[in-house]
Parts: structure tokens; C-alpha cells; sequence
């Protein structure tokens, strides 16, 4: 059934440029020995500014984008799972390690070739899972030098000196370790402009993900998550923070020109935790109801910084240039850059749900939601944390919430079809008729 | 019964009172007292200064009962332990708690927490961010600070100073206490035992209920009467049981019903909840802080390197263990990351492993079954 | 206005024709392997057992997992409207539906006009549902049908210790060679499908009264189950697999 489109929609002009950064990404990382550079693999969320200061040519390979592109690829995906699985790893573990870590035991690189060993390993650690992924990852390449930077200080409301100490003096000892591990002398200026650029790159997309706070909504999450990926692989590199830049400009001159995501938006929705990978195809069909996905705590605050607004709303936190801070030392830029990670959103909830279900209310309110959709993210234990708790948490505060059960990483746990009947029934509880696709 | 064997029985009785009848222990202590009470979650909870403060503080267990009252809290997916642990509150049966705390660890039971401090009615509740990198220098001075900052929320739930002297008082009550728990697991060393796994772990889950003066109290009753102990018990083969959280006592008493004895464990519930003491490095905080971050490690702390690893042969080698029970609670991601690691090191070692998975309840009748086949398994390892 | 519900399930076809909110007539036939035919017939047998002809049917609404594949009509309403739309004309003062399936469980809040506030499901997990006590009732080697009034025998519960149907159903033969009654067993086996089913009702929360409705509904061992567990009576009506129909009735007819 097709309806007369409510509103003007246009696809994004930097769509092929975000595919192709990512792919170079991609491609960089398996090249850089044939440059003469270095490689070295870490968390989406490691303070991936800092191996920048050994160099130009130093590329790096994160791990949960990584092993998401694998689950896309459903076929690959199962033959790195079971690998895992035979190697004695437990199948409730998170899935993009067990997608991950299959790469590396079938030697298949997802871009194509056998899987580039790389030369150190650099991660943070805030889940209990952070630091061990790379023990094993370490364990499957026979030896690999290893840092981590432990971030578990607390909450940031509660945020103090020698908290932000405890990680710029491992961030120190970590650079030291990284001249001992490579032979190369460590460049500040490549560090604090790495770091500056991360500070941008993550304040834009906080930017972006605020313009959709519009009705209609510019952007959807289905394609959101194609245009934050960039800030999981180099957020703090240059071809980053421009990029934001540029859809940043788009984004806003689509609100400018009433330019929606979807033609019949009519019922706005959040999402919480990762979506299961190979199953995006759940938000075509939630068009059909005319129902968007606007963003969700994950999107706006896996790599997004954010603050509180002087009129009380959320918006991107201000970087330190934006405050005429001018950056001259390696501990200037290190105390800056812990402070300015340990506001991310997404760290947040580890300490206590109470304090992400205040955060989601608040998207839902500013955003103008009509209700939730909570993904029970088997893959994930860091992201579902708590997910229980700020299910119970939403309904007090007053919003309708659907819970469905899945995996991001492991198509084994994601029941198609048992999705799409428990949206239908949220959405007939909502009052939502389908209005088809345009 | 001759008099030897109501020595036997009344040796460890103690002990196993005071597990079953925890919640009169801590009513009873809080009547006498007319003090507080705190609930803690996990073993890196500094006791020493809770207990510094005049507080008690006693470890939240599970009750190993099917239940149906987590379901709209906590996700499926995390350890049934936890779980276990917040119906506990849910129900009531914590009511004689005034405060809970839980030094940081695993995402699991840290959801025991946030949960109870939302629905069950409690005075007090404080996280500790428990640093992770403990193999880090920055870790000892990081913790000692956020220890300034325990010690100042409790001193002013208390409206009471927390003494030097106090500090001291305690950390030598809890020393002691860790020091004998350290001999008796040092007579389960030779060829004969004179306590069983069940016992022993009777023995340090006790511990973890009951006010350490009384404890060790106890204890030094026991370790006088240990050396008299007959032991006609035959000793079968010797194991090792380690893993997460474990307080499974039924399943200790199914396997040594089967013709083995456990000798040592590698528990947050056994020996690594006891194994190093508070020793000076520095001022008193710093001197605690320092135990908790080198004590032997929870497996989520254990990184960059998995010196656990290590500590568990040694345990097996001074302890002469035939074979290795490897449990884990169903879905616990920190041992199972470590596991693979774990086996092969054993393996390695000349020590076979059985790995079981546990849940809140066991089914003994399943898991013996395997039990037996892993001991006949051992036995005809002897014969050749 | 005469309208038809129907309901196509994982297991069977229910349909109802009903007018001015009665049931007029029912039909209840297996789903198989052609739910086409299933459906097809089963229409006709409601037809047939009120007594009218396909033309006098003014609306036609489907439900349940398998409603997209009907051939007879385009409308359709979700398994958990229907049920409770059903619910709350079966007892009006209805406000808490638990639909237990062969597959699955649902719990539905609702308001006095049949309106879902409220709903959750168990997840993946067979032990929630009516093919765990089926696989059950075979490891204790009783009719299905059976499994419900011998537990009601029972005097003494029995904790069953295995949290997964595989493990379960070596557990069951574990306690026929401890020589546990039987009855004790059933009603073992029928107290963990309660205790999964309550922990899912424990989600949303539940409010008087009480519906248990869907296929399981109709074993008295679970019901008592049910009863214990949620300290409360609960409410079966006559023919609790024939609620989502009528409900899908009864949306044919706004």
C-alpha cells in the first residue's frame, strides 16, 4: 500500500564518502607494513589519539567495528564463531570478540587477504571484558606486547583529580612502554593534534545527533550507524573530525529545508544498546508504520561528548579550543583528554542504571519520543548492563517501552520473525497504523 | 558416637552454624552491640575499615533456591549468582542490613547492588571504584585515595571518627584471622587431611559472616583440635576445586562421598578471599589499599598477564593434587576468558581437569555422573 | 453484524464467528503442514457449529504467529490485542493476561476496554512453555494429559535443580531412579513451567484479575502452580484456547 509522502526526503551527499574512509581504514591497516609503518589493535573506545604521537605512517585496527563488519557478513561470521567455540571460548561471550578472534584463527581478514598480525596492542578497560579480549588475542598471535589503561574511576559527576591522575599517569607509563615495545621516539605534537582532532570529531557528532531533535527527524538510526562508525575507527584523526564537519553542514541544511529521513515519520522511537548486525532490515520494516529510531544512547554517546547546555538542554560539550585553551604539553593534553573521555555517556551506566535511565529519559523528553525500544543485547554485557533496571526506570518516567531479546554479533540469537510480531503488537499499542512505504 | 567422633562433629559445627544461621548470627551481634551492620558484595570490600569504623560487615550470598523475583531486574543473560544475591534483599532476608558497599569487580554482581539500593530499603550504600589495573604501581596510591574517601562517607554515616588506633586494632584482627585460616589449609597439605573440602569451605565462608574476633576464636579451638583429630577417613583422590564464586556445599559433599577429597581451592569464597595479609607500605591506608590490589587477583583484574595462572599451579604442586575441578558460574565472562588459558596450563602441569558450569541450583544426580567418571578416569591414571 | 476471528497458531487453527459479541460457533482444527487447508476448514467447522453460511460474515480478522499467511482476509490484529480483547469480554474485570503456548509465554496488561497498556514475553527458553512439560510428561512416560491430575496428587515439592530442558529431562529420569513418586515429579516438572511463567509475569507487573488462557491453561497441575507461585486465584475460562479468536471476533467488528 502506498501512501502520499507526508514529507520531502533526499539521500545524504556524503554517503559515498563515508564508505570510502571506511574502507581505506580498512585497507591502511593492512598495508601499513608494506609502507614501512606500524599497526597496532584496541578497543572503539581506547584513547586512540596516543599511539599517534609515534608517527604519521602508525594505523590501527579497533575491535568491535571490526567484528561487527564480520557479523554483517553472515557466512563469515558463522565459520569465526565456530572456530571460537572450538577453541574453548564460551559461547555467551561478547560476539565481536568471538567474531573477532575466529578472524584470526581461520587467518581471514573480512577486507579481503590473511589476517595482519599486528605490532603492539593498546585498549582501555571499563568493562570486565576489556582488557581480557586482548589477553586471548594475544594468546591466539603467540605473544604480543599488551597495554592497558584501566578508566573504571567512577561516574563523572563524581569525577576528581586524582581520578583523572590514576589515567594520564597510566597514559604516561603507556607512551613510555610504547617507545620501549617500537624503538621510535615518542612526537607531543603529534599527540596534541591528534588529541584536537578528537575533541572535535566527538563533539560534531554529539552536534549532529542533536539536530535530530527536528520534526521530522533528518537522519535515522539505520544510517547514523554507518556515519558515527568513522569515530569507532579513527576519531582522533584529521579525515574525522573533517568529515563530521562536512555532515554536520548537510545535517543542518537539511533541517533548514525541512529535508526528512523518512516520508510518513508519525511515531518517534529510541534504541538502546547495539542492533543486531545482520538484521538491520527491522528498521525498513518499522517504516512501514511510519516509525523512526531518532538515535539512542548508544549512537549519541558511544563516541559522542556531550554537555548540559546553559538553557538546560543536551548538546555537544565545548573542546578546549572552543574555550581559548591553547594546548602546549604532553600532561596538559593528557589531563585534558581523560577529563573530556571520562564525560562520555556511554561510560556512564557501568557504575549504576539509575543514572542511564536518566540520561535516556532526558533524550526522550528533548528528542520527543513516543516510546522505546530496548534491545536485550546478548552479545553485549557491557552495553546491557543494568537494561532491566532502566526498562523499569523509563516506565516510571512515564514512556511506553518494548524489550526484545538478541544478539549484535551472533545471528544465532535473533529470532526474525518473533521481533517483527513483538513490534507489531508495540506499535498497535501505541495506536500506530502501518501508512506502507512511499 | 565414642567422644572421638562428637570431636570430630563439633570441630567444624561451629562453622556451619553460623553459615546456615547467618541472619540470627548478625541480629544476635547487632542486639549485643547496638551497632551497625554492612552488606558487602564482593571480596575486595576493604573489611578492615568497615570493621575500623565499628561496623560489621558480612558478605551478601546467594541461597542457592529457584526464584522468580529477578526476572524484571536483572537481565538473563548475567550469572545466576547475582542474581541469587539480589532476591536474597528482594526477599527480606537481609532485613538486619543498615548499610551496603561493593568494591568494584564484575559487571555481574555490581547489578545486585544497583538494584538493592533502588528496591530494597537500605540507610546506606557505597561504590567503590576498585581499581582494575592492579598490576599497574598507579593502582596502590589511586585506591588509597578513593580509602580517604570511603573512610569520610563512613565516619559521617557514623557520626564517629575513625581512629589510627582503630585501623590498626582491625587490620590485626583481620591479619590473624587470615593467619590461621592459612594453617589449617596448611595441614591439609600432608597424606592424611584432617578436614574435608566441605569443612574447610564451611570454614571460610564463615568467616565471611561473622565478626573476625569470633572467628578466630573459633578457629584456634579447631587448629588445637585438628592435630588430635582421628583419620580414618580414607583420603581417596586428591583434588582441587577452583573457579568463581562457589558456595555449593552440597556439591563438595557429592564429590567427597565419591572417594575423593579436596585438598585446596582457588575461590573468592576459599583461599582467595584469605591468602595475603595487610602489610605496612606506607601509611595505613596505603597499606590496605595495597593488600586488596595484590592480593590473588579475581580474573577480571588479572591483566595485562594472567598471574593466576600461575599462583593455581603452585597451589596444585604444594597441595598434590591429582585433578582440577574447574567450575564456573553460568555466564561468568571473566573466568570463562581465563579458562582456556587455565586448562591448558594444568594440563600442562600433569593435572587432568573436569570443568563444570554451575547455576543456582546443581543437578547432583547429572554432575555425578561425571564426577565418578573423572575420578575413575584419575584413578586408572595411577594404576599405569 | 456477524464477524469471524481467527486464530492461526505454531500447533492448531482456532476460528470463532460471533455476533453482537456472542460467540455464535467454534472450530478448532490442527494447523499441519497446509495452514491454508487448516484454516479453510476450521472456518467451516464454526460455520457449521453456529448454524450460518460464508456470506452472512461481515469482517474477518486474523491473528496469532501465523496470521500474515491468511488467505481469507487482510485485516489482521497481533496475538497480544487479541488476546486481550478476548480476555476482558470472557470476564470483564479482567486485567492481567498470561497466555501459555506450546512455544511461548505472554504476559498482557490491560485496561476495562480490552486496551493493551503493558506486555512481555519469555524469551527463547522452552522451559516456559508447553513443549517443556510435553517432553517432560515423556521422560515420566505419561500422556500429556495425564501430567496435570497426577500432580495434583502430590503432597510434597520437589525442586527441580536443572535450569534447561535438556538438563531437565535427564533430571526427571534421575528422579524416577531415586524412586521419587511419580506424582511428586509431575508436579515438580509443572512447578518450574509456573516458576518461568511467573518470573516473566513479574516484568510487567500483574493487577486482578487473572487470566490464563493459550493451550497450557487447560493443565490443572500448572494452574496450581500458578496459584502458589502468584499467591493469588487465577481465572481459566471454559475454553482458554478459543480467547485469541474471539478477540480477533471482536476487532472484526469495530
Amino acid at each position: 500500500m502506498a501512501t502520499k509522502a507526508k514529507y520531502k526526503t533526499a539521500p545524504l551527499k556524503c554517503w559515498k564518502k563515508v564508505k570510502e574512509l571506511r574502507l581505506k581504514y580498512y585497507e591502511d591497516y593492512a598495508k601499513a607494513h608494506e609502507r614501512g609503518g606500524l599497526r597496532w589493535v584496541g578497543g572503539a573506545w581506547t584513547f586512540s589519539a596516543i599511539p599517534s604521537g609515534l608517527g604519521e605512517d602508525v594505523y590501527s585496527l579497533t575491535s568491535e567495528p571490526y567484528g561487527a563488519s564480520i557479523a554483517a557478513d553472515k557466512q563469515m561470521s558463522l565459520r569465526c564463531l565456530e572456530a571460537s567455540e572450538k577453541a574453548g571460548y564460551a559461547r555467551d561471550l561478547c560476539a565481536y570478540m568471538r567474531n573477532y578472534w575466529g578472524s584470526i584463527l581461520i587467518n581471514e581478514y573480512a577486507f579481503g587477504g590473511t589476517f595482519p598480525k599486528p605490532d603492539f596492542i593498546w585498549q582501555d578497560h571499563i568493562c570486565c571484558s576489556h582488557a581480557k579480549w586482548y589477553q586471548v588475542v594475544s594468546d591466539l598471535e603467540g605473544g604480543l606486547p599488551n597495554f592497558c589503561v584501566d578508566v573504571a574511576v567512577g561516574p563523572y559527576e563524581e569525577v576528581a583529580p586524582h581520578k583523572v591522575d590514576y589515567i594520564v599517569e597510566q597514559m604516561q607509563d603507556g607512551i613510555e612502554w610504547m617507545e620501549k615495545v617500537t624503538g621510535r621516539r615518542y612526537n607531543d605534537d603529534l599527540l596534541i593534534e591528534a588529541v584536537k582532532n578528537e575533541f572535535r570529531s566527538t563533539s560534531l557528532w554529539a552536534e549532529i545527533c542533536a539536530m535530530n531533535k527536528q520534526v521530522p527527524a533528518p537522519l535515522e538510526e539505520k544510517t547514523m550507524y554507518s556515519l558515527y562508525v568513522l569515530g569507532t575507527l579513527n576519531k582522533h584523526d584529521r579525515s574525522t573530525a573533517d568529515f563530521f564537519e562536512e555532515l554536520r553542514d548537510e545535517v543542518k541544511e537539511r533541517v533548514d529545508q525541512g529535508i526528512a529521513a523518512i516520508p510518513n515519520e508519525q511515531c518517534r522511537l529510541m534504541s538502546d544498546t547495539q542492533p543486531p548486525w545482520g538484521f538491520l532490515s527491522i528498521f525498513r520494516y518499522m517504516e512501514e508504520f511510519g516509525a523512526i529510531s531518532v538515535g539512542s544512547l548508544y549512537t549519541f554517546g558511544l563516541i559522542g561528548i556531550w554537555e548540559d547546555k546553559p538553557d538546560g538542554s543536551w548538546g555537544p560539550r565545548t573542546t578546549p579550543m572552543d574555550q581559548g585553551i591553547e594546548i602546549t604539553s604532553r600532561e596538559q593534553a593528557l589531563q585534558l583528554y581523560a577529563d573530556w573521555t571520562l564525560a562520555k555517556p556511554e561510560w556512564q551506566h557501568f557504575y549504576s542504571p539509575h543514572i542511564k535511565t536518566k540520561m535516556m529519559a532526558r533524550i526522550a523528553k528533548e528528542w520527543k519520543l513516543d516510546g522505546i525500544m530496548l534491545h536485550y543485547n546478548r552479545g553485549c554485557e557491557g552495553l546491557s548492563i543494568g537494561i532491566a533496571e532502566n526498562r523499569l526506570g523509563l516506565i516510571e518516567a512515564g514512556y511506553p517501552v518494548m524489550s526484545f531479546e538478541g544478539n549484535m554479533g551472533d545471528e544465532r540469537e535473533f529470532d526474525e520473525t518473533r521481533v517483527r510480531a513483538r513490534f507489531d503488537a508495540f506499535m498497535e499499542t501505541l495506536g500506530v497504523a502501518k501508512v506502507g512505504r512511499a | 558416637m565414642g567422644n572421638q567422633a562428637v570431636l570430630d562433629r563439633e570441630t567444624f559445627e561451629t562453622f556451619r552454624n553460623w553459615r546456615v544461621n547467618r541472619a540470627e548470627y548478625a541480629k544476635a551481634w547487632k542486639e549485643r552491640t547496638g551497632r551497625k551492620i554492612i552488606g558487602y558484595f564482593c571480596t575486595y570490600a576493604p573489611e578492615e575499615l568497615i570493621y575500623a569504623a565499628g561496623i560489621l560487615p558480612v558478605r551478601i550470598l546467594g541461597s542457592h533456591e529457584v526464584q522468580d523475583v529477578t526476572e524484571p531486574h536483572i537481565f538473563a543473560m548475567f550469572c545466576p549468582f547475582c542474581r541469587d544475591c539480589l532476591a536474597q534483599g528482594l526477599k527480606g532476608r537481609f532485613d538486619y542490613l543498615d548499610g551496603i558497599t561493593i568494591a568494584q569487580s564484575c559487571l555481574h554482581i555490581r547489578q545486585a547492588f544497583t538494584s538493592w539500593q533502588k528496591h530494597v530499603p537500605i540507610d546506606y550504600s557505597y561504590y567503590l571504584p576498585m581499581p582494575h589495573h592492579v598490576q599497574s604501581a598507579r593502582a596502590t596510591p589511586f585506591l588509597a585515595k578513593e580509602l580517604e574517601l570511603f573512610k569520610a562517607s563512613l565516619e559521617e554515616w557514623t557520626g564517629k571518627k575513625i581512629t589510627d588506633d582503630a585501623i590498626d586494632e582491625a587490620v590485626e584482627i583481620h591479619n590473624r584471622n587470615r593467619e590461621l585460616l592459612w594453617k589449617v589449609y596448611e595441614l591439609r597439605k600432608g597424606d592424611s587431611p584432617p578436614l574435608t573440602g566441605e569443612e574447610a569451605m564451611e570454614m571460610v565462608l564463615s568467616s565471611q559472616m561473622v565478626d573476625k574476633q569470633d572467628h578466630n576464636a573459633a578457629l584456634e579451638k579447631v587448629l588445637a583440635r585438628l592435630s588430635k583429630r582421628d583419620s580414618t577417613r580414607p583420603t581417596g583422590t586428591r583434588l582441587m576445586i577452583l573457579g568463581s564464586e562457589d558456595d555449593d556445599v552440597e556439591f563438595i559433599n557429592m564429590v567427597e562421598s565419591c572417594g575423593a577429597t579436596f585438598v585446596v581451592d582457588d575461590h573468592c569464597t576459599g583461599t582467595r578471599y584469605f591468602w595475603n595479609n595487610v602489610e605496612s607500605a606506607g601509611d595505613r591506608l596505603t597499606s590496605i589499599a595495597d593488600r586488596y590490589v595484590k592480593r590473588v587477583p579475581c580474573p577480571t583484574k588479572d591483566w595485562p598477564d594472567r598471574t593466576r595462572v600461575e599462583h593455581v599451579i603452585k597451589l596444585a604442586k604444594e597441595y598434590d593434587v591429582a585433578g582440577a575441578i574447574v567450575m564456573q558460574q553460568k555466564f561468568c565472562d571473566p573466568h570463562e576468558l581465563d579458562n582456556p588459558a587455565l586448562t591448558k596450563a594444568l594440563k600442562d602441569a600433569g593435572v587432568k581437569t573436569l570443568f563444570l558450569e554451575f547455576d543456582v541450583t546443581v543437578p547432583i544426580g547429572q554432575f555425578k555422573v561425571r564426577v565418578e567418571a573423572f575420578l575413575e578416569m584419575l584413578q586408572d591414571d595411577d594404576l599405569f | 453484524m456477524i464477524t469471524a476471528g481467527i486464530d492461526i497458531g505454531a500447533k492448531t487453527v482456532k476460528v470463532v464467528v460471533a455476533g453482537d459479541g456472542k460467540v455464535l460457533g467454534k472450530g478448532l482444527v490442527p494447523a499441519g503442514l497446509d495452514t491454508t487447508a487448516a484454516t479453510e476448514q476450521a472456518f467451516d467447522k464454526a460455520l457449521a457449529d453456529a448454524g450460518l453460511s460464508k456470506d452472512k460474515v461481515g469482517g474477518i480478522v486474523a491473528t496469532g504467529t501465523g496470521r500474515k499467511d491468511c488467505t481469507l482476509t487482510d485485516r489482521e490484529i497481533t496475538e497480544v490485542g487479541a488476546a486481550a480483547k478476548g480476555a476482558v469480554q470472557v470476564l470483564p474485570s479482567c486485567r492481567t493476561v498470561i497466555d501459555v503456548g506450546a512455544e511461548e509465554g505472554r504476559t498482557i496488561r490491560c485496561n476495562g476496554a480490552g486496551k493493551v497498556i503493558d506486555f512481555a514475553f519469555n524469551e527463547k527458553c522452552a522451559a516456559g512453555a508447553g513443549t517443556f512439560a510435553e517432553g517432560m510428561a515423556r521422560a515420566l512416560q505419561v500422556p500429556l494429559e495425564e501430567l496435570g491430575p497426577l500432580s495434583l496428587k502430590s503432597k510434597k515439592a520437589t525442586q527441580m535443580n536443572a535450569q534447561c530442558a535438556v538438563f531437565a529431562e535427564s533430571e526427571v529420569v534421575t528422579l524416577i531412579h531415586a524412586k521419587t513418586p511419580r506424582e511428586d515429579i509431575a508436579r515438580a516438572v509443572l512447578d518450574a513451567v509456573a516458576s518461568r511463567i511467573i518470573s516473566m509475569v513479574r516484568k510487567v507487573g500483574f493487577e486482578k484479575d487473572v487470566m490464563v488462557i493459550g493451550g497450557v491453561a487447560l493443565n490443572p497441575g500448572f494452574i496450581e502452580g500458578m496459584k502458589r507461585g502468584l499467591e493469588m486465584e487465577v481465572f481459566v475460562p471454559e475454553e482458554p484456547e478459543y480467547v485469541g479468536a474471539i478477540g480477533a471476533a471482536l476487532a472484526a467488528a469495530e
